[in-house]
């Protein structure tokens, strides 16, 4: 059973069974403290029962006008706890927030194409491919160089739904950035 | 290269100066490319023709702070400092604050803004600068004045905030407890007014408050301010943490009924095992009142579980509720029979043992069961009952996991129930081997060879690391005594080979390579094990949390060079570290995230005074002993040894903290449960503490008096290590100790040779024997090792042997330097040791390549053990690879670690 809290930076001292994972990155410590001193409510760890951590998002809003929206920086479980709908749990905590606190229009993430099992999950949750980004992850030795999907789900300020209208070509990761 | 490498801290900042005058154009223009000898150069041109040139004095104060002159930049930046009028210019004030920030003399920052301030009075700019720079540097009571004057001046809100978190800063700070209540209650008069105003907006800001109020238990405040109306209260509400906290401060305050609908209502919402937490204590507590709120919860749990992806934690709820009655007395109404609250964990397992979370959520109850068995002298028959539950279960599991074309879920089920074994085992203090071997064979094979494994399951690596964690246990309860290390050496080197093959079949699960590298240390095997561990990708924080698990153990098996490496990440890492937190503590309060500014705080204390950066550095100083040049080099290496930052005292040791993360390794039992913890177990040495931290300390100062001829300080001081020496016990490993001893005798030859006493004669050799004596067996002779004296010390007596040899000439060098009649003695003689030491580890050489390969086929592989007939009879038959991976792993390993002594010893001439 799992506790969903704010991450805080004394996590870090034990977020091995998480990071020890060969597809998860650890960052250098600013980049946590960055996310934690910026958007400490879109920074969520889930902790379980006997108190050790079984996953944890980074998130972050940013944009301007129509495109103010919640993005999902990281998304990692312990390889023991999933299967478990954490991953879901955690993405519920970022869109309530994107949408009540922050008044975003949506939602976005970029996900490997080849990782099916997290593309399932997003579609399940009502993401849909907005674009494609040329070359956005880097080959690190581990993993390959890849395109990057860029995921959508609009949020309810969208009425319109004029954020997740799919762009046809893929773009540049320039394109990517937010003002 | 510097021998002190602490010095070598990161820049703090990065140099954005604005010239403000076409006269330093050039000057700002070299620093701007880090080219400080060239800004240098053009500081002194201008100075030569404008010697109060206050612009170029302040560059220069800086470019001097960055290039380690400290003593001459504080000078030079004070008399600017002080020079009236200097800092009406912005360039002399911004080149003046950086050198201090440079310098990490935050007082005189301050300082340079209060007398920038008397030219720009009423400035938000420097205040904000006064603010930060007091922030950075726990002066409270500079950043309260700071907070102060802005508020006063600029009247926002985000500065009263400051005001309120400088005061709680203050507070938490402050010795005295009259000043500490004084402040908290400004804070709390603050706040209060800021809420009655509408000026706490946000739950960053409420969580400030909240803090305040806690600080002095008011805890009916704290219920007020998070019961709120208004905008904020809908923000309280989807903020899980508030809500929980709320919950808890209910309870606090004995409205339990309150708790319970808070709870419920927060449940409705969304599943939270903290709420759930609280909701049973909440109504454990109403259970003296009647059975109401007992039946309500139970009727809520049943309603949650009956909800799509919320079984899970409703029922664990329904375990926990049970065991609190239980505990609390009130056997009913859910407690009907005897062992019901077994059964309700029983129940539980049976619903979610397809789950890999299904053991971590149970642990702690089967524990809790147990031992308030125990408690009441019914630990047999808790013991027992458990027993028989898992007995059938597990049989049923094992047959479903091992039929043909198994599920996912049968497979799962069968590990989970079998870590209920383990740790039920551990629980009846279960110390006979054999048991705990039990059923290894059908694990392993299920782990390792089935087309499951072949899939990649999770569930066949989690069952072979469980494998080897038993026979990792039944190997250390059966051969306990030293007499007996050659069957535990051989033992545990057959879990090497299951978890060779282990690694083999899936590459990902890192628990299984964390096993093997604290194995193939125990076997005192660095190569391998180092190789394992950079598969891990170990970086950043994780050199504070994981180092630990390889750090150190290079320079104690031979391999100085490669470990050193790793330190440099190490004192890199945290010496950005140094240089960004405080950064970000900055960045907390400019974005008014109050809520990190406590975590911040502790995280950076826990960062700065952590056992690993001390480890670290002390090994990155060990290691920097190696690096040879000329007998100037050497001399001069040892003269830049920082003799007195590294200095610790009881007190600085207490304030350590250990941020090892040591729960990582899997364990099937509570990391309390230390007979049965792996973890500890498995440490060939002990993990570097106090003692450690000490003697690794004094010798790096030890070899600095000598250098430097401090006669008087090298005599306390190796006083002093004699002292800890005595005293360290068992909290520092054997060799260890005797390269301390060996570092006394050293120090000790050194101040007979200088005063030409008598016993000089004597002392060198007596250093001489221990040298020899721990330099492996003459091979001539024997052209035999015994392969145990190999894995346990050999290596690692040799490794000191070279250490010591390594200090010893630093010692010869320093004597010929000081034109001590006694050097050509010790030259003489280390020249003879020398000789011998290549002679002794040349022999140590030829039996590693090729005699210790047959020794391992015949002592280790082919051992007749019956506590692990069935792993060997796996593993020829299997698993024949892993077992040539592991000999080659720890040959190779040997190997590596002898040809680098031998490399040093040919070097150190």
């Amino acid at each position: 059973m799992s506790t969903f809290r704010r991450f805080r930076a004394m996590d870090m001292f034990r977020f091995n069974n998480i990071n020890l994972d060969r597809y998860t990155e650890t960052y250098d410590l600013s980049f946590y403290l960055t996310y934690l001193s910026s958007w400490p409510d879109l920074y969520i760890v889930a902790e379980s029962a006997d108190r050790s951590l079984m996953g944890y998002l980074m998130g972050k809003v940013e944009g301007k006008k129509e495109l103010w929206h919640g993005h999902v920086t990281a998304l990692t479980v312990a390889p023991e706890c999933r299967r478990l709908g954490l991953g879901r749990g955690l993405m519920d905590v970022l869109e309530v927030a994107s949408e009540k606190t922050y008044d975003c229009y949506f939602v976005d993430l970029f996900v490997r194409p080849s990782n099916v099992v997290a593309i399932q999950m997003y579609e399940n949750l009502g993401y849909t491919l907005y674009r494609q980004v040329i070359d956005y992850y880097m080959g690190d030795g581990v993993m390959p160089t890849e395109y990057a999907n860029d995921m959508r789900k609009a949020l309810a300020r969208d009425v319109d739904k004029k954020s997740i209208v799919p762009v046809k070509h893929p773009v540049s990761v320039e394109d990517t950035f937010f003002a | 290269m510097a021998l002190y490498v602490y010095a070598q801290t990161q820049n703090p900042t990065t140099l954005t100066l604005a010239t403000g005058s076409l006269s330093l154009a050039n000057h700002v223009e070299a620093i701007g490319q880090g080219d400080m000898r060239r800004g240098q150069t053009e500081c002194d041109k201008l100075l030569r023709k404008h010697s109060t040139h206050q612009g170029a004095l302040a560059l220069k104060a800086y470019i001097l702070a960055k290039l380690g002159n400290a003593e001459e930049a504080t000078t030079l930046g004070q008399q600017v400092l002080h020079t009236p009028g200097a800092l009406k210019s912005s360039h002399v004030l911004q080149g003046l604050w950086l050198t201090f920030r440079v310098l990490r003399l935050p007082e005189l920052e301050i300082a340079v803004y209060n007398t920038a301030l008397v030219h720009t009075p009423n400035s938000e700019q420097l205040y904000c600068k006064i603010f930060m720079a007091a922030a950075r540097s726990k002066l409270y009571k500079d950043q309260h004045a700071a907070a102060v004057a802005l508020n006063k001046l600029f009247k926002q809100d985000k500065y009263l905030w400051w005001v309120v978190t400088s005061l709680l800063m203050q507070a938490k700070s402050a010795q005295d407890s009259s000043v500490r209540q004084l402040q908290l209650t400004l804070a709390e008069r603050m706040a209060e007014k800021a809420l009655s105003e509408g000026r706490l907006t946000n739950t960053e800001e409420l969580r400030i408050y909240l803090e305040v109020l806690e600080l002095q238990d008011n805890h009916a405040a704290m219920i007020a301010a998070l019961s709120t109306s208004g905008p904020l209260a809908e923000k309280i509400a989807n903020d899980p943490d508030l809500i929980t906290q709320w919950i808890g401060l209910l309870i606090k305050t004995g409205d339990c009924k309150q708790a319970c609908t808070v709870a419920v209502a927060a449940l409705e919402a969304r599943d939270n095992w903290a709420d759930y937490k609280l909701y049973v204590e909440a109504t454990v507590a109403q259970a003296s009142e009647g059975e109401g709120p007992v039946q309500a919860a139970c009727a809520n749990f049943d309603k949650w579980a009956a909800q799509r992806g919320r079984e899970r934690g409703a029922k664990l709820a329904g375990v926990e509720l049970t065991i609190r009655l239980h505990d609390a007395g009130y056997a009913k109404p859910v407690d009907e029979g005897a062992d019901a609250v077994g059964e309700r964990i029983w129940s539980y397992v049976d619903q979610f043992m397809t789950k890999a979370i299904c053991y971590s959520d149970v642990m702690q109850h089967f524990v809790t069961h147990v031992k308030s068995a125990t408690a009441s002298g019914q630990t047999s028959g808790a013991i027992d009952f458990h027993a028989k539950q898992l007995e059938q279960r597990l049989h049923n599991a094992r047959a479903a996991a091992t039929a043909t074309k198994c599920s996912e879920d049968a497979a799962q089920s069968w590990v989970s129930l079998e870590r209920i074994r383990y740790l039920i085992q551990a629980l009846s203090d279960d110390v006979d081997p054999q048991r705990w071997v039990a059923d290894i064979g059908a694990m392993l094979s299920f782990g390792l060879d089935s087309d499951e494994a072949e899939q990649k399951l999770a569930a066949c690596s989690d069952m072979t690391l469980i494998a080897c964690q038993r026979l990792i246990l039944a190997a250390f309860l059966a051969y306990p005594e030293p007499e007996q290390r050659g069957l535990l050496f051989a033992s545990l080197f057959k879990v090497v080979c299951v978890l060779e093959a282990g690694i083999k079949m899936n590459d990902d699960r890192f628990l299984l390579k964390l096993y093997a590298i604290r194995l193939y240390l125990y076997l005192s095997c660095y190569d391998r094990a180092r190789a394992l561990y950079d598969t891990l990708n170990i970086k950043n924080i994780q050199f504070d949390t994981l180092g630990y698990l390889i750090n150190g153990h290079g320079m104690s098996l031979g391999c100085f060079s490669t470990d050193l490496e790793l330190c440099y990440d190490g004192v890199s890492f945290y010496d950005r570290s140094d240089a960004r937190i405080p950064q970000e503590l900055e960045s907390a309060y400019g974005n008014g995230t109050y809520s990190n500014i406590t975590d911040f705080t502790t995280f950076r204390d826990n960062l700065t005074h952590s056992v690993q950066r001390e480890c670290t550095h002390r090994c990155a100083l060990r290691g920097e002993a190696f690096d040879h040049g000329t007998s100037k080099d050497i001399l001069e290496q040892w003269k830049e040894a920082d003799a007195i930052s590294i200095e610790h005292t009881d007190e600085t040791i207490a304030a350590l903290h250990d941020n090892r993360d040591i729960g990582v390794m899997g364990l099937q039992t509570p990391v309390d449960m230390a007979k049965w913890n792996l973890e500890i177990m498995t440490r060939q040495i002990p993990l570097p503490g106090s003692a450690w931290i000490k003697i690794f300390s004094m010798v790096p100062q030890i070899m600095h008096y000598i250098v430097c001829s401090e006669i008087e300080l090298l005599e306390a001081k190796i006083g002093d290590l004699l002292v800890v020496i005595e005293e360290a016990g068992q909290s520092v490993s054997s060799h260890d100790l005797l390269l301390a001893r060996g570092v006394h005798q050293v120090a000790t030859l050194y101040l007979r040779a200088q005063s030409g006493d008598e016993g000089f004669d004597s002392e060198l050799s007596a250093l001489t024997e221990m040298i020899i004596g721990a330099l492996p067996p003459d091979m001539s002779a024997s052209n035999s090792l015994d392969l145990c004296d190999v894995a346990l010390s050999t290596i690692r007596t040799a490794s000191v042997a070279t250490e010591l040899f390594t200090l010893a000439l630093s010692v010869k060098h320093a004597l010929s330097a000081q034109r001590s009649p006694s050097a050509n003695a010790v030259t003489l003689e280390l020249s003879q040791i020398r000789k011998t030491a290549l002679k002794l580890v040349g022999g140590l050489r030829t039996w590693t390549e090729k005699p210790a390969r047959e020794s391992i086929d015949a002592l280790w592989v082919n051992a007749e053990d019956p506590l692990l007939a069935s792993a060997t009879t796996f593993l020829l038959s299997r698993r024949k690879s892993a077992v040539t991976l592991a000999t080659k792993g720890c040959v190779g390993s040997w190997l590596k670690s002898v040809n680098n002594m031998a490399a040093h010893w040919k070097k150190c001439t």
